[in-house]
């Protein structure tokens, strides 16, 4: 066992895990977390437990919660402030998400892709999205959606 | 899948620490953590059992891309994201960029590193390929301080054996200044985009003063006896000009000496029709790239 330090949305945790627990554990049944989802069997296929840490978009099935001692992770929980973030809006109005079960790493991967790419094409954000399954929408609202959004931070920081 | 129990995790600061580190366990019980995007899929799936995991995160020395006089050295926790964006100074080292882009999906490329990806040397993999067809060496360093380098070709033994002995750790993948005229190019096809190569080609080449190939490394991926060149396709590469033709007949060369194999992705034959197309873009672009 070991006792780790981990920022998560903001707020410091001080918390003893053992080795072998993954960090998508650690954040949903340590922490009650559950909007970080587990799609696949921590295969790492499915990308639905894509989290950012120190603000890039990772698998957190394909981390140890050891390995996020001392950093700062960002969560779907912390995306929205006291509005939803422009992507969140983006996908209720393009109606981006039916089961909603890949919506949360989906966010948390055009996140960090818009802030590095704030003027994608809609091949750049496919080709963005690939490390995240939907089985529900085809994609094609999720694509639009990002787009939108990617229009809106545009307009924001201009 | 999820991990046997673990004893220990040390998250070392210098690479002398994490050779210390691994020494105090038994040959094997104590590995290198390196990104993790495919070392943790091992440790899930439990086939491997470490007892000690030697996180590299925090190990400093052994990060970043630097040009020198003697050529490029990338350090063996360089990640993925950091390769794709770098500029490789043109097209002696643009298979590298190729390979990095397109490795899994964005997550994998935050996490995963080069230095990972040539140790743990998987048979369907676009880094170890792409490193020997550019003819990198792997500086390592044993933990009595004996320091080797040793090329790709002597390096990448077969499918997840490399020469690297536990008690050593990879410093970084180093590679001299390339001659003037020299390009390359990777490419990979796979069942969806991004997807590990059911085939995978790098190309280098160098062009001489008559705008003829004077020299050419062709390494393949995807095989079963993983990253390999393909010295039949590369002596028919020598000598030409890189018109469409020639490389054609060097890319036959290469999809008839390639010993494929039938599986639920694609069957023997189409392994050889995808090594002649997938060639043929990979040749063109290398070229073009000697040449830019």
């Amino acid at each position: 066992m070991l006792t780790i330090k981990v920022t998560v949305n903001g707020t410091e945790y001080e918390e003893t895990v053992a080795e072998r627990l993954l960090l998508v554990d650690f954040l949903r049944e340590r922490l009650a977390l559950t909007g970080t989802h587990v799609g696949c069997t921590y295969e790492g296929v499915c990308g639905a437990c894509t989290i950012h840490l120190d603000g890039e978009a990772v698998k957190s099935c394909m981390l140890l919660a050891v390995q996020a001692d001392g950093h700062a992770i960002t969560t779907v929980e912390g995306l929205a402030g006291s509005a939803l973030s422009p992507l969140q809006a983006a996908f209720t109005a393009h109606h981006a998400l039916q089961c909603g079960f890949c919506t949360p790493g989906i966010l948390m991967n055009m996140t960090e892709f818009l802030q590095r790419y704030p003027n994608p094409s809609d091949n750049d954000i496919r080709h963005g999205l690939i490390g995240n399954l939907c089985r529900c929408t085809g994609y094609v609202h999720i694509v639009k959606a990002v787009r939108e959004a990617a229009r809106t931070l545009r307009q924001q920081s201009s | 899948m999820y991990p046997a129990t673990i004893e220990q995790y040390v998250r070392p600061r210098t690479v002398i620490e994490a050779l210390n580190a691994v020494a105090r366990y038994a040959a094997g019980e104590a590995i290198f953590l390196a990104g993790g995007q495919s070392a943790m899929q091992a440790i899930k799936s439990r086939m491997l059992r470490p007892q000690c995991i030697v996180d590299l995160q925090d190990v400093a020395e052994l990060k970043g891309i630097r040009f020198d006089a003697h050529g490029l050295t990338i350090g063996a926790m360089t990640r993925y994201v950091e390769i794709a964006d770098a500029d490789l100074r043109g097209g002696a080292f643009a298979a590298l960029g190729d390979a990095a882009s397109h490795v899994g999906d964005r997550q994998v490329r935050n996490r995963g590193t080069i230095g990972g990806s040539v140790c743990w040397n998987y048979v369907a993999a676009c880094t170890p390929t792409a490193v020997l067809a550019l003819d990198g060496s792997m500086n390592l360093l044993a933990a009595n301080g004996g320091r080797r380098s040793i090329r790709a070709d002597d390096f990448l033994l077969g499918p997840l054996e490399t020469a690297r002995r536990d008690d050593e750790i990879l410093l970084s993948v180093s590679w001299a200044a390339p001659p003037p005229r020299t390009g390359s190019a990777y490419k990979k096809w796979g069942l969806v985009t991004d997807a590990l190569p059911v085939i995978g080609l790098a190309i280098r080449v160098t062009l001489n003063g008559a705008d003829q190939c004077s020299s050419a490394r062709i390494a393949l991926a995807g095989l079963a006896q993983g990253a390999h060149r393909v010295a039949a396709g590369e002596t028919r590469l020598v000598g030409t000009r890189g018109d469409v033709a020639a490389i054609d007949a060097a890319m036959t060369a290469v999809a008839n000496a390639a010993d494929t194999h039938a599986d639920m992705s694609a069957d023997a034959d189409y392994r050889k029709q995808l090594i002649k197309t997938i060639g043929r873009d990979v040749a063109l672009s290398a070229f073009a790239r000697a040449r830019a």
